[in-house]
């Protein structure tokens, strides 16, 4: 048999390829001994991603690897959103990290991996390649979740994640052998194909339902959201922001490309199971989370309320559902990241995670209540936040479509979800504060991020003109 | 026929086997019990001509990682008294979900439909061949990441265990090739009776 | 195969064809092809031990065994006698199948490693064509022998020994592993008769002399044998795993060690030393299986040799030789054949 290569087009994925070997090179440094190599390795990560981001904009079309992995605007689009997360989350957990003395390097290592696999995601076009960057992101976040090893929480946060992740990529990989053994191909054009021509069987079916139930467990869509809030309430509250924003954006490119590429012909039969699943993520979001106590758990079900906006765009199949999601998904990241940082900010001054901790922070720092009041607004979606772009964009979606019910849903429990957010105002500026707390520096990365991160919020509510069209261009591809 | 009966055997080996492991009252018998499933699992492997297959799962899981499972659990001290003691009540749940799961599956592969790409094989090229083949061409891309999620498995493994102990009595060779008679030996003139 | 020897074999397939039927008939050759081959494995196994005695005493200056028959030449019989008939003690705690099988599990994947091992040209039990992988495959296995019998005795001093020997077993394999990915480059083939025609040109032990040096280390820790029989250090473990073995039962464990290194040096002839080949072309007259009984024994003889001469290694040590000395190395021949392969083509 004559050895046959593919077509390998390296050109294409310079951007993985700059992201796998400034990882690699990271690592070398991380080894040393130079007690100020976190800060080095931090710098020379920051700038790989930014360099990333760069290469991704210019990087054009096309395939490599015989169609295993693709670069579309989709693929950059969702490429860059990752790195824009992961740059933000890397430059705002700077300090945090020195604190909780994280700084050896290899936490930026592992973060980088995990960004690594996320786009390897975002570019798949092979069930193998998802499979294999699915892994490489969850693995690199389960370890970074029990960063903290000496403490339990930690560890249970990255046990629990470990155990319960395992189980569902063992769901993901049995749907994509149903999928390989009743269609003869794991590419997602291949399975297209196949499918498109020829008797859909029972058990390809079975198996886009276990992959499309792996891929929640990863964006913890409701019923398989069970892991978030111990998850995100024990891993370190820097691991916890990059944890709500990276492998999110990763499984809806994948859920993306599965769905629409692949699976097209069975669309009568996903679409009943992705609106459950945004119903039933709607409702956990907004009812669950009305009783915590502590913030980081409150964000994880706020998290899996969005995803079933999120879920909910997806589901309406139109240009404009397409694209609500991808601006859904722009908007969530920097409300998370911004909530994520006063959060991190009010850590490192030893403020706990309880929702309780943060009364009178209205009144000592009213700048920083003043921002998380506006990511808290905008989560909820009041206007004219971006937060209310977003839901404002899916529910037109889902109207156009016809899924009434769908949407007025969607509505009620944006409305019951509005409590718990403005339950955190409430706590910030008409409760006393406690002696002497709140008295801490506030150093120039965390200004930046939230500087920015509010101002997204703001511009992105009254214009969200430039943000519609970006969002628009990546997904022209799926109508 | 021959290859029937000895299909059979293996078949009937490592199913008993499998139930063994989740049977079994000691849990090092459990993971025998798991080795023993991995090895007649390589028999039906050879039978049906993938016998790299056989020979990598014997190599890597019997020999190396149910080697080091074993390891843990004979260091371990689990009580797993106190991990069964839920499972009485449990059980009928257990079963509800998994005769649940059974009958779907059965329902779904009674009328599966297996694409002929699948089957074909070129018989004439030794398998391991066939599979160095395609492993560096045509699926070189997962492959390589493949070593990426290692790397990142070994990293994690050593971040989150490794702690230098202050008080471990380490060797280090290069000093102690370095050392030179003039720092180690001292001549000393000790006058009859007076060494102590 | 000279001519009447066919003719002989001819005759024999008619007769046993006749009596048992085809079916039964290739079972039962079967049988006798592996009950020749392990009769001369398990002589050997016999009298390395009194070799062993023989040379280590020379090289101590004294006798060794004496007294049975002329030379001694009738100790290991005696010794399997007494082995034989001593009592069978079971500790009253000792898992009772686990302490049981250990012993059976130690030998039986010494013995059936045999299978693939060939011993002149065609002179083989089963050629298949992934020969260095099953080799490596069934002597993964040995470990579990030796595991079992440290846990089942329910002893701390067997279980010390078990464990330590599970973890010198692992580490030194993975080098072991990597030494043969070097021979498999140059022979193009994972079946061994390929290895050894591969040799014709040159043996292999000379593009990769380190290999060669880090394949027998790592066998000697594989096996067990001092200086890394750590395992069994009877200075800190009493004999380790097999402390509470007594009779026939310790023995096997001892056959299995002895047909261990047996059967690892007569791979390190196969892989590095030409197997059957003989130096020379000349001496091409002398048949292959002796040739190979050469080399083999010339590795035993430094197997006894080493022991005679090496104080045993701290486990560290010996952790630290495997990972950190041999692996890198092993990784980094690899990285230089395939370079050599690269540019001037396999052997």
């Amino acid at each position: 048999m004559p050895v046959q290569m593919p077509d390998i087009n390296l050109v294409t994925m310079l951007p993985e390829i700059l992201i796998a070997i400034l990882g690699l090179v990271l690592l070398l440094m991380s080894a040393g001994q130079d007690a100020e190599r976190g800060r080095k390795v931090n710098a020379m990560a920051l700038a790989g991603v930014i360099a990333a981001a760069a290469l991704t904009v210019v990087t054009a079309n096309g395939s490599s690897f015989g169609g295993f992995f693709v670069v579309d605007p989709f693929a950059r689009a969702m490429k860059l959103l990752m790195l824009l997360a992961t740059g933000m989350v890397l430059y705002m957990s700077m300090e945090y990290m020195r604190d909780q003395k994280f700084d050896g390097g290899e936490y930026q290592v592992m973060t980088l991996m995990a960004l690594l696999g996320g786009m390897i995601m975002a570019s798949a076009g092979d069930f193998v390649v998802l499979y294999m960057g699915l892994e490489l992101m969850s693995l690199s976040i389960y370890v970074l979740a029990a960063w903290r090893r000496d403490d339990v929480r930690s560890n249970e946060a990255g046990l629990k994640y470990f155990v319960l992740g395992s189980m569902a990529s063992g769901f993901l990989l049995y749907g994509i052998s149903l999928i390989y053994g009743t269609t003869g191909t794991t590419l997602f054009t291949g399975v297209a194909t196949a499918l498109s021509h020829g008797h859909i069987s029972t058990a390809t079916i079975m198996g886009v339902v276990m992959v499309l139930a792996g891929m929640s467990f990863k964006v913890a869509a409701a019923p398989f959201h069970m892991w978030a809030p111990d998850v995100y309430e024990g891993a370190p509250t820097s691991v916890t922001a990059f944890m709500a924003v990276l492998p999110k954006i990763a499984a809806f490119a994948a859920i993306f490309r599965v769905l629409l590429i692949a699976f097209p012909a069975l669309q009568s039969h996903w679409n009943p199971l992705l609106q459950l699943l945004a119903v039933a993520s709607l409702a956990v979001g907004a009812i669950a989370a009305i009783g915590q106590t502590n913030i980081k758990r409150m964000l994880a079900y706020s998290s899996i309320g969005h995803v079933g906006f999120i879920l909910l765009g997806l589901t309406a199949h139109t240009g404009l559902g397409y694209q609500s999601v991808v601006a859904y998904l722009a908007i969530y990241i920097f409300m998370s990241v911004g909530a994520f940082a006063i959060i991190l900010l009010l850590n490192k001054a030893g403020v706990g995670d309880e929702i309780e901790d943060y009364k009178g922070l209205g009144h000592k720092r009213p700048m920083l209540a003043l921002l998380m009041a506006l990511f808290m607004f905008s989560m909820a979606g009041i206007p004219p936040l971006a937060g209310f772009m977003g839901k404002l964009y899916v529910f037109m979606a889902a109207v156009q479509s016809g899924m009434m019910m769908l949407a007025v849903a969607g509505v009620l429990f944006s409305a019951i979800g509005a409590f718990y957010y403005l339950r955190i105002v409430k706590f910030m500026y008409f409760d006393q504060p406690a002696e002497g707390a709140f008295g801490m520096e506030l150093d120039f990365s965390a200004r930046a991020i939230l500087t920015v991160t509010g101002v997204v919020m703001l511009v992105w509510g009254l214009f969200p003109g430039a943000l519609l069209s970006w969002s628009g261009a990546s997904v022209k591809m799926f109508q | 026929m021959v290859a029937d009966l000895v299909f059979y055997l293996f078949a009937a080996v490592t199913v008993a086997a499998a139930l063994g492991v989740i049977t079994s009252r000691n849990q090092v018998h459990s993971v025998l019990f798991l080795i023993l499933a991995f090895f007649t699992t390589a028999g039906l492997f050879v039978l049906l001509k993938a016998e790299f297959l056989a020979a990598l799962l014997v190599i890597v899981y019997m020999g190396a990682v149910a080697v080091l499972f074993l390891f843990v659990v004979m260091m371990l001290d689990v009580d797993f008294e106190s991990l069964r003691a839920g499972v009485k009540e449990h059980l009928p749940m257990g079963l509800f979900v998994g005769a649940v799961i059974l009958a779907e599956f059965a329902f779904i592969l009674s009328g599966v439909h297996v694409d002929e790409a699948v089957q074909t094989n070129a018989a004439n090229i030794p398998n391991t061949q066939l599979i160095g083949q395609v492993l560096y061409t045509k699926y070189l891309f997962p492959f390589e990441i493949a070593s990426l999620v290692l790397l990142v498995a070994l990293i994690g493994a050593v971040v989150l265990t490794l702690r230098k102990r202050k008080d471990a009595k380490r060797q280090h060779i290069p000093s102690q090739i370095a050392r030179t008679r003039d720092e180690a030996v001292e001549l000393v003139k000790v006058a009859p009776g007076q060494g102590a | 195969m000279p001519e009447n020897l066919k003719q002989l074999l001819v005759t024999i397939h008619g007769f046993g064809e006749g009596l048992l039927g085809p079916t039964l008939w290739v079972l039962a050759w079967t049988v006798i092809k592996i009950v020749i081959l392990l009769a001369p494995v398990l002589f050997m196994v016999t009298y390395i031990t009194l070799a062993e005695r023989k040379i280590i005493g020379f090289m101590q200056v004294r006798y060794g065994p004496n007294r049975v028959g002329i030379w001694g030449i009738l100790q290991p019989l005696a010794d399997a006698a007494k082995l034989i008939f001593k009592e069978l003690l079971l500790p009253e705690k000792a898992d009772r199948t686990v302490f049981f099988l250990a012993p059976a599990l130690t030998l039986v994947p010494a013995l059936i490693a045999w299978a693939v091992i060939p011993f002149a040209p065609g002179l083989v039990l089963a050629d298949i064509n992934i020969g260095i992988l099953y080799i490596l495959a069934v002597s993964s296995l040995g470990v579990y022998g030796i595991i079992m019998a440290g846990w089942g005795s329910n002893n701390r001093f067997s279980f010390l020994g078990g464990l330590r020997s599970a973890a010198q077993m692992v580490s030194y394999e993975v080098s072991m592993g990597f030494t043969l990915i070097p021979v498999v480059l140059l022979s193009g083939s994972l079946n061994l008769t390929d290895v050894v025609n591969a040799q014709k040109g040159m043996w292999f032990v000379i593009p990769l002399l380190p290999m060669f040096v880090v394949y027998f280390i790592s066998v000697v820790a594989e096996t067990n044998r001092a200086p890394f029989d750590l395992p069994e250090a009877e200075a800190e473990l009493v004999a380790g795993f097999i402390t509470e073995y007594s009779a026939m039962s310790s023995g096997l464990f001892f056959m299995g060690e002895y047909a261990n290194m047996i059967l690892v040096s007569f791979m390190g002839s196969i892989l590095f030393l030409g197997g059957w080949l003989p130096p020379l072309e000349i001496l091409s007259f002398i048949p292959g299986v002796i040739w190979l009984g050469i080399k083999a024994a010339f590795l035993l003889f430094v197997f006894l040799w080493i022991r005679a001469t090496f104080p045993r290694y701290r486990y560290d040590q010996l952790m630290r030789l495997g990972w950190k000395v041999f692996l890198p190395i092993s990784l980094l021949w690899i990285f230089v054949t395939g370079l050599g392969v690269l540019l001037f083509g396999k052997a």
